[in-house]
């Protein structure tokens, strides 16, 4: 990575938390908005670990819901049960709830293509059931309710609660770190091997890669993502249930991904904020979200497999390489002269 | 007086058979669609669901007599399933790993109609049951047996049996077969591959829409019969390996005994959650089946 791309690369981050600290503080007066915004920002969170499993290793899982759901469960007990700190909670739970997720779904790693995807859907479904018939951790189906949100200690501004926009500032830095990761992973050799793995896995493996290490490791990055997105929102909304982490949610992670452009840094980002705020602005029609989100899914995988940003992108290239052709013999006359 | 335990045995024994009867031959309706065109419907419980809705409304909303209700709703489910057909499986006929997207699709399926069940159906009732056939029990020797669940039973293995006649022997289900073992080779040998296609999916689906009739004329039910059973026919296909009958036939009856037993100890969710270990377990160690063709 050369000077000039390291310091546009730290532009953008700057940029991208000025725009999530000025969502957060713009919507502050407004509390619906704001907790539109705070959902986006959660769910771009997720979509970035689904889209480095889904987008660059080719890998559908449906199991990313249950991981979301353990890393969500085992923050509430620690911290509402044993009265651990939320931000102490979290990183335990969430490495917690990665390893569980490897460990089951490892076997399932080894899988190609389509047994993959069943497996993993297989292990989501019993999650979900696990969720539901073991209420000493989960009050199975009524679920927990009424979690408070934790306070934040800030050198130089003391306790700081954050009950105002200051929760979604930090769902958007969180949401920042995460497409920031699978960034720098995808700049990385590890990113190149990945995407060796998505294009070909056989060959990959010929060439030296070692794919199941890769997909494990993989697996095990997103799963944090999962798992950290999981716990937040359990303190954010106040509510969770098996509902809330069940194969729909998984599905509409996959759909979000898929619809903005998987394989692409932008394409979950705007995926996430076109589709999150729609059943949220629909009230009156809550209950059509399925079908609507169903609909799209077909029509996603028939009509535009590149989602919107893969879309957008191909057609600028196409412009560019047209421009491109336009321009070039002018040059090639101009050549003979110099 | 005939001993109770006894009777529970028998009654087990009898609600088994007829599970596992209905079981297997929706298994067989999923399993033939995967092996010809590789295409795993996530949807088949729903489909599974909607032919009984569909009679139930015909029989008790207009007043139909059962046996038409039945008959006209296995009539519709074909231009049903020649529309799903041509508007949507053939696109990816070509596509290398179709059957994730065909996964994805039917999952899509899956959530369209569960959408649209929760809010038609399931807003009318929320316990569904069509009209008895027959009145009565029989006894089959010592077994008892309601009439109406014998008419169940019997229409399922007939359907089963002509499945596996029609397959052996047929020249549509030979040249099924051929297209289930090589595509290709089947192509060279002059046998349409996009007809076969369309055939094996009119043809599941029908089986699949026949074992909700079935059930729902031995069973009332409700909108969770969807999950469960999609999960059940899933794991049967799996378990016995996709793209064999046999194997649907096999795993369909165990499943099914399973369910009955498990059904007077404990829960029907504890048959559910075993049925999906089984999957698990076989995907893990064999993914290709007990019954690999």
């Amino acid at each position: 990575m050369n000077r000039m791309r390291a310091s546009k690369d730290m532009w953008l981050w700057i940029s991208g938390a000025a725009l999530v600290i000025g969502l957060a503080l713009a919507t502050a007066g407004n509390r619906f908005a704001a907790f539109i915004i705070g959902i986006v920002f959660l769910n771009v969170l997720w979509t970035a670990g689904m889209n480095l499993l889904y987008g660059y290793t080719g890998l559908v899982s449906m199991m990313t819901a249950g991981v979301a759901g353990i890393g969500a469960y085992g923050t509430v007990k620690l911290f509402l049960d044993y009265g651990w700190s939320f931000w102490f909670a979290v990183p335990v739970s969430a490495v917690g709830a990665a390893a569980v997720g490897v460990i089951l779904g490892l076997p399932a790693l080894r899988l190609r293509g389509f047994y993959f995807v069943l497996s993993s859907l297989v292990i989501q479904v019993a999650l979900t059931l696990v969720f539901i018939y073991f209420p000493q951790f989960t009050n199975g189906d009524t679920g927990i309710t009424q979690i408070p949100r934790p306070g934040l200690w800030l050198p130089g501004f003391g306790a700081v609660d954050l009950t105002g926009p200051g929760f979604e500032i930090i769902l958007g830095l969180l949401a920042l770190a995460g497409v920031a990761v699978v960034y720098m992973i995808i700049r990385s050799r590890m990113g190149a091997f990945i995407i060796a793995i998505r294009e070909d896995d056989l060959l990959a493996e010929e060439l030296g890669i070692d794919v199941t290490r890769y997909k494990v490791m993989v697996f095990f990055i997103s799963s944090l993502l999962m798992a950290v997105g999981g716990a937040f929102y359990a303190v954010y909304t106040g509510f969770i249930s098996p509902r809330s982490f069940d194969v729909l949610m998984s599905m509409n992670i996959w759909l979000m991904v898929a619809f903005g452009g998987r394989g692409t840094i932008a394409g979950p980002i705007i995926g996430s904020a076109i589709l999150v705020p729609i059943p949220f602005l629909l009230q009156e029609l809550y209950q059509i979200k399925d079908i609507f989100y169903g609909s799209l899914i077909i029509l996603v995988t028939v009509a535009m497999p590149a989602g919107v940003y893969g879309t957008i992108l191909k057609w600028w290239r196409v412009r560019r390489q047209k421009q491109n052709t336009a321009v070039a013999p002018v040059a090639i006359k101009r050549m003979p002269a110099e | 007086m005939v001993d109770p335990n006894l009777l529970i045995g028998l009654s087990m024994l009898t609600t088994g058979l007829v599970l596992g009867a209905i079981f297997a031959l929706t298994a067989a309706g999923v399993t033939i669609v995967y092996g010809c065109i590789w295409l795993p419907n996530a949807a088949s419980g729903q489909f599974f669901l909607l032919a009984p809705l569909v009679a139930w409304s015909l029989s008790t909303a207009m007043g139909w007599s059962p046996i038409l209700a039945v008959a006209a709703v296995l009539i519709a489910g074909l231009p049903f399933a020649y529309l799903l057909e041509r508007l949507l499986i053939r696109r990816f006929y070509d596509v290398p790993d179709r059957n994730i997207a065909y996964f994805v699709v039917t999952l899509g399926i899956t959530q369209i109609l569960s959408g649209v069940f929760s809010i038609t159906w399931g807003q009318w009732s929320d316990q569904y049951n069509i009209p008895p056939l027959a009145e009565g029990v029989v006894f089959i020797g010592p077994f008892p047996l309601p009439a109406n669940r014998l008419i169940a039973l019997v229409g399922a293995l007939a359907l089963l049996g002509a499945l596996f006649v029609g397959l052996r022997y047929h020249r549509f289900g030979r040249a099924l077969r051929a297209v289930f073992q090589n595509r290709e080779a089947a192509a060279l040998r002059g046998v349409d591959v996009q007809r076969i296609y369309l055939g094996a999916f009119l043809l599941g689906t029908s089986v699949i829409f026949a074992g909700g009739l079935l059930y729902a004329m031995a069973y009332s039910f409700d909108l969770s019969v969807a999950w469960s059973m999609g999960i059940t026919a899933f794991a049967i296909m799996i378990v016995g390996g996709p793209g064999s009958v046999l194997g649907a036939l096999v795993v369909g009856m165990l499943f099914g005994f399973v369910q009955a037993a498990v059904s007077v100890f404990a829960s029907p969710t504890a048959a559910t959650l075993s049925y999906l270990l089984a999957m698990l377990v076989i995907l893990l160690l064999r993914p290709s089946g007990l019954f690999a063709r």
